[in-house]
């Protein structure tokens, strides 16, 4: 009996050894991987920052005004947002080798879904941040156009604008996510069928007098100032 | 003769059999062809009357379709017809060559006038002028008036002045020539010539600028060329060469962001380009003006100054998040109360205005927007300033409106600290 409950003892020290002796040499690589990660995410960090500082990257993504959206969401400027970024995706990539070294088959699976679905959350962030910065050039082109020219309506053609761009790149956001692909495509025909719609009803058949009124109201013909004004070179 | 260059094979064997000249002065014949006729009559009227004894050529700017002006100017040199003959005597029989330059569409005016550039260093011409196709009262006189300084009087560069209405050229009068002369020390008033001269050796500096490829410089080069010509210690001088066209009637009237694109574009642009020259410079060298100077004329005109203020009001209003990210706090507020005032009571303080648009300056220098956005961002307040002068001038006399305009200028010139700050100063974060 005692013989028989030493050598199970035995056995699981035996064992456990054994496990810690197998485990503590992958330990050690991943741990090597991370620290060798942490090291090459930030030489590739500085690299890139400095590369972006020489294309003058956040001059133009001022220009773009996507350097205002940053700012309102308390983000850093655009060069240092993407070498953040790298650095981040980089580290995080070679943790993602390092766990995998530990051989946990059930992680594993875990791991190569999460790195084969990195991509699409890179390219879908793309796609907002580039939809918002042509959102916003376009709306501000078109305010100005439309300012200058004496239109009434600069406003709403250029919340209009904006607003239509957002949904697209949303849209196209969520669905290169993959996320209730079926459910956003019907919900954006919907949306914008709906629109259409309405504003053919509203203009064509629903209120003939009430449409005419709106558009010589906000869409009508600009009042310019143009022959009464004085030559200016 | 023949070195590098970018000129066209076909311009070059033209210019190889012109050889060198004394005189030469450029048009373009492609956008004006109602008035390329009388202009290049001006031009040949003025070689036979002003430089009996010299060399000259005419280059002409030519693209796209060819049909319509060729019966102006299909020879290359002239033939004057009898009348004009007799009329100048036996100096009729000289031969005023004439090359053309063909592009393949029409050029811009950058283009154009690297073009002339390049023949004049080519030729190795000591006196250029050129001229606007556009302009229906150039004279033979006026001509003469942009030569004679540099081939005479050894100036190298010759700007124009006007006679016109006192409520034409409002913003030359306004925000150009202040600003300009404020913060380059160039004391030129029409900064944005329409005719102007210049000698060989600006001609040679100007095209050995690494600049053509900029688009201020495809769309604008005047200003480039004046500023630089003043930057660069060339002598320069103004002389009166007559009337301003006015707008053909029944046109359009101006459109005002265009010309604000181009003009102030390009002004912002030198800022930018020449920082070097103007930031420690405070002196103003005085430019001279050989005759009569600029004269104001004051007959009655009909303006829609209620349009103008209604335009101001509401551009202001519905700009306002732009101009935030344009404009001090301090000056944008002083704005937004300006907007409540009424018609009648309004005035835009010409300190105000020219804080604005030091402000504009400086945020078109740190790119808080995109800078095509910024000047275009800028038509409502110019508006407002217009109808302020308007309103302020409509019984002033040219000598009232002169000192005026002097007194704006001593206000650009006070407040130039205040650019230099803001231009120094890194974009303020706002959200």
């Amino acid at each position: 009996m005692r013989d028989t409950i030493v050598q199970a003892l035995e056995q699981a020290y035996y064992n456990l050894v054994h496990m810690v002796g197998e485990f503590l040499p992958h330990f050690l690589v991943m741990l090597t991987i991370i620290l060798i990660g942490l090291v090459v995410a930030f030489v590739l960090k500085y690299i890139l920052r400095t590369l972006l500082r020489f294309t003058k990257l956040d001059r133009v993504s001022e220009e773009a005004g996507a350097s205002r959206v940053l700012r309102m969401a308390h983000l850093p400027s655009m060069s240092e947002l993407l070498s953040r970024s790298l650095f981040w995706v980089t580290w995080f990539g070679f943790m993602l080798v390092g766990l995998s070294v530990l051989g946990v088959s059930s992680l594993q699976e875990q791991i190569s879904r999460l790195l084969r679905f990195l991509p699409e959350v890179f390219v879908a962030i793309l796609i907002l941040f580039l939809g918002v910065a042509i959102a916003n050039f376009l709306s501000r082109a078109a305010l100005l156009a439309a300012v200058n020219a004496g239109y009434a309506s600069a406003r709403i053609l250029s919340w209009s604008i904006r607003f239509v761009i957002w949904i697209l790149a949303i849209t196209m956001t969520l669905e290169e996510l993959g996320l209730a692909r079926q459910t956003v495509i019907a919900a954006f025909s919907i949306v914008f069928g709906a629109t259409m719609l309405g504003l053919a009803i509203a203009f064509g058949l629903g209120g003939q007098d009430l449409a005419r009124k709106f558009l010589e109201k906000y869409l009508g013909e600009p009042k310019k100032a143009t022959d009464k004004e004085p030559q200016p070179l | 003769m023949v070195e590098d260059t970018f000129l066209a094979d076909d311009l070059v064997s033209q210019l190889i059999s012109v050889g060198e000249v004394d005189l030469l002065v450029g048009i373009s014949s492609h956008d004006s062809p109602s008035t390329i006729g009388s202009a290049i009559r001006a031009i040949e009227d003025s070689f036979q009357q002003h430089f009996v004894r010299q060399r000259v050529v005419i280059v002409l700017m030519d693209g796209g379709d060819k049909n319509e002006e060729d019966n102006v100017v299909s020879v290359e040199t002239s033939a004057p017809d009898e009348k004009r003959a007799r009329g100048h005597g036996i100096t009729a029989l000289r031969t005023i060559h004439r090359v053309r330059a063909n592009f393949a569409a029409p050029p811009t005016p950058g283009q154009g006038l690297r073009t002339i550039l390049a023949v004049a260093d080519l030729l190795r011409a000591q006196a250029c002028a050129v001229v606007s196709p556009a302009s229906t009262n150039l004279t033979a006189a006026s001509i003469g008036n942009l030569l004679t300084p540099v081939f005479k009087d050894k100036f190298d560069f010759v700007a124009p002045l006007y006679r016109r209405h006192k409520f034409q050229g409002l913003l030359m009068r306004n925000l150009l020539y202040p600003m300009s002369r404020a913060v380059f020390g160039c004391g030129i008033r029409e900064v944005f010539p329409s005719e102007w001269g210049f000698s060989g050796g600006l001609a040679s500096h100007c095209l050995n600028q690494n600049v053509w490829q900029e688009e201020a410089i495809r769309e604008q080069p005047e200003a480039w060329m004046t500023i630089s010509a003043n930057s660069a210690d060339f002598r320069c001088c103004q002389v009166f060469i007559g009337d301003k066209s006015p707008p053909k009637p029944g046109t359009p009237g101006p459109d005002i962001v265009e010309i604000l694109r181009q003009t102030v574009g390009t002004l912002f642009w030198c800022l930018e380009s020449q920082q070097s020259k103007w930031f420690e410079r405070d002196t103003v060298p005085a430019v001279p003006t050989l005759g009569p100077s600029q004269q104001l004329t004051s007959e009655p005109t009909e303006m829609d100054r209620h349009r103008i203020f209604e335009m101001f009001q509401s551009g202001v209003t519905t700009l306002e998040p732009i101009l935030s990210s344009i404009l001090d706090p301090e000056t944008h507020s002083e704005i937004k109360n300006m907007v409540t005032l009424e018609e009648g009571k309004f005035r835009f303080r010409s300190d105000l205005w020219v804080r604005t648009l030091y402000d504009f300056a400086a945020s078109y220098h740190h790119a808080v927007i995109n800078r095509d956005h910024l000047v275009q961002a800028l038509a409502p307040l110019y508006r407002g300033m217009t109808h302020s002068y308007l309103v302020e001038h409509a019984d002033s006399s040219p000598n009232e409106i002169e000192a005026a305009n002097e007194m704006l200028c001593g206000e650009f010139e006070l407040q130039k600290q205040y650019l230099r700050e803001r231009w120094k100063a890194k974009v303020e974060v706002k959200s």
